[in-house]
């Protein structure tokens, strides 16, 4: 009797096995979708912002934490004086700095300007990355956090090309961005400039920018589809 | 020269002297300090401070700012809309995304104070208002209400362009309770709550808080009142109940059905000894009489037995009179096992054996008949041969007389048919313990050994009064129960108690006592009829024996036979004994049918108790249910 309730178990978290594993792959089920493919899951606009916005967040998300535990570690005495003049390696790049500044501005400089920060910062983080892997006191939480963030900006930043392919597909947007497609021409401007600043500088800099990021893909969403969540 | 500048020296240390006679008047102000700085709705802020100890003096706080990458020092423009002590920056003021240093300075006509910097950024300094028109209704789901609640963000807030982004936390509360209950909604601007307390109040707050901010006030408290939906909970509470009520008296009626299996299944009865007919409480009550009446068996020794070699009787009179029992005494030694030597004469206590315990009987029994009959073998040389011939058939069970006062006490007899009776001292100790085994008869073994007890007997057979050595003896009662002695003068035999013969009076009757313990067949001769109207036996020995000594050892084969037994319950034999009433001896002689003697009753009205049953039978008269008192 027990070798058979045995044999009844395990057939029966095998099945729960496999019932788990089809779901599992069902759910990143929607194959990369290339110009539109028969069966191909299309997303909708809405969709796409929102998923982008919720990438944003958790990079933002991210940063601070990066920020503060950086700030908890490295610098217990908070000497904010000479905070004043710190100068981040995007402040060439002009972003609103109000909401009539940002509302003002069309929807394809918006992009633009969202687009060029999270180009500007996809070398600094991972040099940032790999410089605090080689101090040895900094956890491995900040660490692996460090790593996935330049991921993040990376993966962002893709989210955001196609989100606007879609919608100068959809014709909401000219195509005078076109020249982001080549985001290694805004580089070339400040290329050098991330690298003098100090890491602490670097990190509340990004905490910074990845706000920014957040708040112009919402104004934009919210101008562009607003019937949901705004 | 230097005069001179001492002077000045002096004159530049005056102010300072002034000042620091009279404190109150130069003094500088105390540090203010910035408590908070807040934005409403990413658009604005405001700053205040606390100021520092003025020192009575008049005060001027000002507020200074510097943005970030700029060394530009601005002042606050508005000191007025957030009230006093504060610095509201309007939207022209404000930037998002940068670093404001500011500093508050108080400045009274001693100097100025600067307080400590901070430095904000508005993004992260965001508290919105409170949500506004917060609402909550009850609606119904299929019967069941619930509370709806809805709000509006606050209006500052632009939401709507995607600016401030909210979420928005409820609290409920019934009205009266402490604990308020939290609920997080998200970004959504309506909330549902269920299971409402039928007829109660609730209370209903909402907050709000940006992405990266802080939770803004509880709005204004709304109150909702829910309706009653009681009944229908009630009559279902009503339904359960009465359900769980019947199930209820369904399981008492059948544990009390099985009340009893249950009892013996949970409590099994502990199995205690019991001994059939045998009342613990009568012994409780002291009444021993009547507790081991009911342990006799009343067909043992069987009467009836047609076997009579199997059940030989030996009935034994003893009688000791009071002048020997000094004489008894000094052999006491010899008899202490089985001679109530202790028992002085003024002993009174009838019934309380001779024995002290049995073991010591069993102990000493066989040693003292061993030495008595070291030491009375010579004297009894031929008789105990002689005797114990006669015993060869014979055995019984002795019954020690207790001899105290005229009172000779008779241990309970112990029948134990001895198949044998075996002279070898070590018979007696077996037969002893197989006689103490048995609890269900009153068997004692012989205690005596053959040729003791013969040598005994034939002392029996001699007056009492002329040996000293004589008719004590004790007998080792498989009887364990001492307090057994404690018998009435008319228990019978028969019964197997504690035969308590009271020495008529041994001076001038013989003692008769029976030795209870009579089953083996032993018949005494009548001899005669003394003076005195009473039989005299025939001894066992061939030694004559006075008329007072009735103890004897009734065994032979002479007999008298009885002719008859009158109206007055006279036994009449027929020998030459004549017919008249007289007093009986007793020999033990439990034998239904062993008459051994004749005994007569006297109708002396002292002795209403004497008695003789009448065998119908063979003629013989069982002299083992009569004794007589010895009020001779």
């Amino acid at each position: 009797m027990p070798g058979h309730i045995r044999s009844v178990c395990v057939v029966w978290v095998v099945f729960v096995c496999l019932m788990f594993c089809s779901r599992l792959t069902t759910v990143g089920a929607a194959p990369p979708c290339t110009n539109a493919q028969a069966g191909c899951h299309v997303l909708s606009l809405a969709n796409l912002f929102d998923r982008v916005i919720q990438h944003s967040a958790r990079m933002h998300g991210i940063s601070n934490d990066l920020h503060s535990e950086f700030e908890l570690y490295f610098l217990p005495s908070k000497n904010q004086i000479g905070r004043v003049s710190r100068n981040c390696h995007t402040s060439s790049i002009l972003t609103p700095n109000g909401k009539e500044n940002a509302q003002r501005m069309a929807r394809e400089e918006l992009t633009e300007v969202i687009l060029k920060l999270l180009v500007a910062w996809r070398d600094p983080l991972s040099h940032f990355h790999q410089s605090m892997a080689r101090h040895h006191d900094f956890n491995n939480f900040s660490s692996n956090k460090s790593l996935e963030i330049s991921d993040m900006v990376h993966e962002l930043q893709k989210g955001v090309q196609k989100m606007v392919e879609k919608m100068q597909m959809l014709g909401i947007m000219s195509n005078s961005v076109s020249s982001l497609a080549s985001p290694e021409a805004l580089l070339e401007s400040d290329s050098a400039e991330w690298r003098l600043m100090k890491n602490y500088d670097l990190l509340y800099c990004f905490r910074r920018d990845s706000n920014k990021v957040q708040n112009y893909l919402k104004i934009l969403k919210c101008r562009i589809v607003p019937e949901y969540g705004c | 020269m230097m005069r001179k500048a001492g002077e000045i020296i002096l004159l530049l240390l005056l102010p300072f002297v002034m000042t620091h006679a009279d404190g109150t008047h130069y003094r500088m102000p105390g540090k203010p300090t910035l408590t908070s700085c807040r934005s409403p709705e990413k658009e604005t802020f405001t700053c205040w401070w606390e100021p520092g100890p003025d020192w009575g003096l008049r005060t001027t706080y000002a507020l200074y700012y510097r943005k970030e990458n700029s060394e530009m020092v601005y002042e606050c423009p508005d000191y007025r809309t957030a009230g006093a002590n504060s610095c509201y920056f309007n939207k022209n003021d404000t930037s998002i995304w940068v670093n404001y240093n500011i500093t508050v300075v108080a400045t009274n006509s001693a100097g100025s104070t600067f307080s400590d910097s901070v430095d904000i950024d508005v993004v992260y300094i965001v508290q919105p208002n409170p949500p506004e028109r917060v609402t909550a209704t009850i609606l119904e789901d299929k019967g069941w209400p619930f509370l709806r609640v809805s709000w509006e963000p606050p209006h500052k807030a632009d939401t709507r362009s995607g600016w401030i982004t909210l979420f928005y936390q409820i609290r409920v509360k019934l009205e009266g309770e402490s604990e308020w209950e939290m609920h997080y909604a998200g970004q959504q601007k309506t909330f549902n709550i269920y299971s409402l307390r039928s007829g109660g109040t609730y209370l209903v707050q909402v907050n709000c808080k940006p992405d990266h901010g802080f939770w803004s006030d509880w709005s204004s408290t709304s109150y909702v009142k829910v309706p009653e939906y009681y009944t229908r909970e009630r009559s279902v509470w009503l339904l359960i109940a009465l359900f769980s009520a019947f199930i209820f008296l369904i399981l008492i009626w059948l544990i009390h059905m099985n009340i009893r299996s249950l009892k013996h299944c949970i409590l099994p009865p502990v199995p205690g000894p019991k001994i059939k007919g045998f009342d613990r409480h009568l012994l409780k009550n002291g009444k021993c009489d009547e507790v081991f009446s009911t342990l006799v068996v009343s067909d043992f020794p069987p009467t009836m037995s047609s076997n009579y070699e199997d059940l030989l009787v030996e009935y034994l009179e003893v009688y000791i009179p009071e002048e020997h029992e000094l004489m008894l005494e000094e052999s006491k030694d010899l008899h202490d096992g089985f001679l109530k030597s202790e028992g002085s004469a003024s002993d009174s206590d009838s019934g309380r054996g001779s024995c002290d315990s049995h073991t010591l009987l069993m102990d000493k029994c066989g040693e003292v008949k061993e030495k008595q009959t070291d030491q009375e073998g010579g004297r009894m040389g031929t008789e105990a041969h002689t005797q114990q011939a006669d015993w060869d058939e014979s055995h019984e069970d002795m019954v020690s007389p207790d001899m105290s006062s005229g009172r000779v006490k008779t241990w309970p007899s112990v029948f134990s048919p001895l198949p044998q009776y075996s002279p070898s001292p070590l018979h007696h100790p077996n037969t002893l313990e197989t006689a103490w085994q048995q609890q269900q008869h009153y068997l004692s073994d012989t205690l005596l050994p053959a040729d003791s007890l013969s040598s005994d007997l034939s002392q029996a057979g001699h007056n009492i009064k002329d040996t000293p050595s004589s008719n004590y003896w004790k007998f080792c009662l498989s009887n364990k129960r001492p307090h057994l002695l404690q018998t009435d003068a008319r228990w019978h035999l028969q019964a197997h108690s504690d035969v308590n013969i009271s020495n008529i009076s041994h001076k001038e009757a013989p003692a008769c006592t029976y030795l209870s313990s009579l089953r083996s067949t032993e018949y005494v001769e009548v001899q005669r009829v003394n003076e005195e109207d009473r039989v005299l036996l025939h001894p066992v020995s061939s030694e004559r024996h006075d008329g007072k000594d009735c103890l004897q050892l009734c065994h032979g084969e002479d007999y008298s036979k009885v002719k008859g037994v009158d109206i007055d319950n006279v036994l009449l034999l027929h020998r030459e004994v004549m017919e008249e009433e007289v007093d009986m001896c007793l020999c033990d002689n439990q034998e239904t049918n062993g008459a051994t003697e004749s005994c007569y009753t006297t109708i002396t009205p002292q002795k209403p108790t004497s008695c003789i049953q009448a065998q119908a039978m063979s003629g013989y008269v069982d002299t083992a249910t009569m004794f007589a008192q010895p009020s001779h």
